[in-house]
């Protein structure tokens, strides 16, 4: 059924750009596919702003700073924007049973600009995926018991998301069935990072701050040598790399040491590793993660002070 | 009733009377908090006749073909042009169309914008629900203004098949004497977020719109007779900037009347909490040519409440065109 209260586009429908497949193999020889210069456990500077929505009770904005070397023209890779307003605590409607607790509902949803694909306005499984994962991230930091039957919303716009590839290759991909959506992982960091700064501008009292982390198990360039063939990166790029054996996000309390959220996807072994110091690959994975999540507290604890 | 304003109060015998801060007498008493103020200033310190400053970022956003994000005020809106191809034949446009040209693209559906309120910009509009009457409301007159504007003109989103080639090599064709042929045409998807909402929705998302199509650029696109469909230029150099025809400028406002103090103001570019306290308002929407330097009327609204004189509907008018002036230093980047 079709969205009447929206403008549809032509009932005969559109089609994404097709571009000419001579031209794009001459122009992507002429530029170069982006390649990982940071180190391994370097991480992507963040811009993280509070206080761009004044009508909400709390809100932030997130940035990823774009790679140097591919911010030209068309080839320019995308970055995360992420927008989160935080609504509460407020009464709820007189209708809904009584709650001890603060009632948390979390809505994640993409721009239509937000893909190279064009985005629709009702919410995907993605999305609402992405919903779920991040209220387990922030559900056990509210102290939710102080505010009875009462409601809080954490709204998140993903105004940019990152390419799952690089963007001439898209083509490829789409005939091999797609690739596993890793860039999913990175945006729910994001957007658990987001949040969590959110719900501390809105004054919303937390045993902690929640900091999303995300870490990868990259098949190593050809180049390189060493024991093991896999390498494991912090805050990962999926356009950067040509094949992304794992991925793991989570939800860090830095001060409490403690984890809200797991996400992890791939393949890994659990048996310890000689390669990476004795551990297992989850072991790594995870650590990793926690790195680079605890990394984030720094930033968002200047953001709030500001 | 002995409520004070504590800010003009401070210091002075509080003893007496109950002192509240300025935000909790405006959230109990909006209206006579509004009165106390005018007519000459508001509670945010603008007179009644001063617009807020507009604030204007282009090419943001890396998978739009064109991109905006306009604040006015606290009102905050980001809005993303995607062009996408509609073949002409699966188009059913009447041979015999005597349209204009923007009549074709609004048959054709060659711009469609869309309206999202739900992104968490204000209570009001909380995520979970269909759009809205405000959203759709908006939205029908985004729509109507893009079309009676005639902002954007219909050849620039039409992809041709070059016959020339044809003709030449077969003679016979002689019932075919046009060189090319229109086959495709681009689709533009104007979807408008809303990052922030309070006050004059309207007139941000249409300069969102607008400076979003001005960003625009498209690729270079030709039919490609073999395999039936539009193939487009990737190399960044040839994609062609979308001509705007016209940038025309709204101006929301609102009247405030209040019986017991004899108030009837028109406050321009009313934000969130002036609009909740007022039953009247309006919107201009009004254009100067480029070479006369005429000002010219688009479209006026008014709607609730009872008269407005003229007198101050011109006044309205010269701040629109004033708005208009800082619209176009804003768009040429001055």
């Amino acid at each position: 059924m079709t969205d009447r209260r929206r403008v549809n586009g032509p009932t005969g429908g559109t089609t994404p750009v097709v571009f000419d497949p001579e031209l794009v193999k001459n122009f992507a020889a002429s530029v170069s596919k982006p390649i990982r210069t940071r180190a391994a456990r370097e991480l992507r500077k963040i811009f993280l702003q509070t206080g761009l929505t004044p009508s909400a009770s709390g809100s932030a904005y997130f940035e990823v700073e774009q790679h140097p070397s591919h911010s030209h023209g068309l080839a320019r890779s995308s970055t995360l924007k992420i927008t989160c307003t935080v609504h509460g605590p407020r009464p709820l409607p007189r209708s809904s049973s009584f709650t001890p607790n603060m009632l948390l509902t979390t809505t994640v949803k993409f721009a239509p600009f937000a893909a190279s694909q064009r985005r629709g306005y009702i919410r995907d499984n993605a999305e609402r995926d992405l919903a779920v994962h991040l209220e387990t991230a922030i559900r056990g930091v509210i102290m939710n018991d102080r505010w009875p039957k009462s409601g809080l919303d954490v709204v998140i716009t993903i105004l940019e998301g990152e390419d799952d590839s690089w963007w001439d290759t898209g083509l490829s991909t789409m005939s091999s069935g797609g690739q596993t959506p890793f860039g999913m992982m990175s945006i729910l960091s994001g957007c658990i990072t987001a949040a969590s700064t959110a719900i501390v501008d809105a004054g919303i009292d937390c045993v902690d701050i929640v900091t999303g982390g995300v870490a990868a198990l990259v098949k190593k360039s050809e180049l390189a040598t060493g024991n093991s063939n896999l390498e494991l990166v912090l805050d990962p790029c999926p356009s950067e790399h040509d094949e992304i054996v794992a991925c793991c996000v989570v939800g860090y309390l830095k001060a409490r040491d403690e984890l809200t959220e797991v996400w992890m996807r791939g393949d890994v072994s659990l048996t310890p590793q000689v390669g990476v110091g004795g551990q297992s690959e989850v072991d790594s994975l995870i650590n990793g993660a926690v790195q680079a999540a605890s990394a984030y507290h720094a930033v968002i604890v200047s953001s709030i002070k500001k | 009733m002995t409520i004070q304003l504590s800010s003009s109060e401070s210091g002075t015998s509080p003893s007496l009377s109950l002192s509240l801060p300025p935000s909790t007498y405006a959230k109990l008493l909006p209206l006579s908090f509004l009165a106390a103020h005018l007519p000459e200033t508001r509670p945010s310190g603008r007179s009644p006749s001063e617009f807020r400053q507009t604030t204007l970022h282009t090419g943001s956003l890396t998978h739009a073909h064109g991109s905006a994000v306009v604040r006015i005020g606290d009102t905050a809106v980001v809005c993303g042009v995607r062009g996408e191809i509609l073949r002409a034949s699966d188009t059913n446009i009447p041979d015999d169309f005597s349209g204009d040209d923007s009549e074709r693209i609004s048959t054709l559906g060659l711009l469609i914008p869309n309206v999202e309120l739900s992104t968490g910009c204000n209570p009001a509009f909380l995520p979970g629900n269909a759009p809205g009457s405000t959203a759709q409301g908006l939205l029908q007159r985004l729509i109507t203004l893009l079309k009676v504007g005639s902002v954007v003109g219909f050849e620039e989103l039409c992809i041709y098949e070059d016959r020339s080639e044809l003709i030449a090599s077969d003679d016979k064709m002689q019932d075919e004497p046009e060189k090319r042929e229109v086959r495709a045409y681009f689709t533009l998807y104007i979807d408008i977020l809303f990052l922030s909402l309070s006050g004059s929705a309207f007139d941000t998302a249409w300069m969102a719109l607008l400076a979003a199509l001005k960003d625009t650029k498209l690729p270079t696109a030709r039919w490609d007779r073999d395999s039936e469909g539009a193939l487009c230029d990737p190399r960044p150099e040839n994609y062609k900037k979308l001509r705007v025809q016209r940038f025309p400028v709204a101006l929301s406002w609102a009247v405030f009347s209040e019986t017991k103090s004899k108030l009837n103001v028109v406050l321009v570019d009313a934000d969130d909490f002036e609009e909740s306290c007022c039953d009247e308002g309006g919107l201009i929407v009004m254009d100067i040519d480029q070479t006369t330097g005429q000002e010219l009327l688009l479209r006026v609204e008014k709607y609730g409440g009872g008269v407005v004189a003229i007198a101050e509907m011109k006044t309205i008018l010269s701040i629109a065109s004033k708005r208009w002036k800082e619209w176009d230093a804003l768009l040429k980047g001055r």
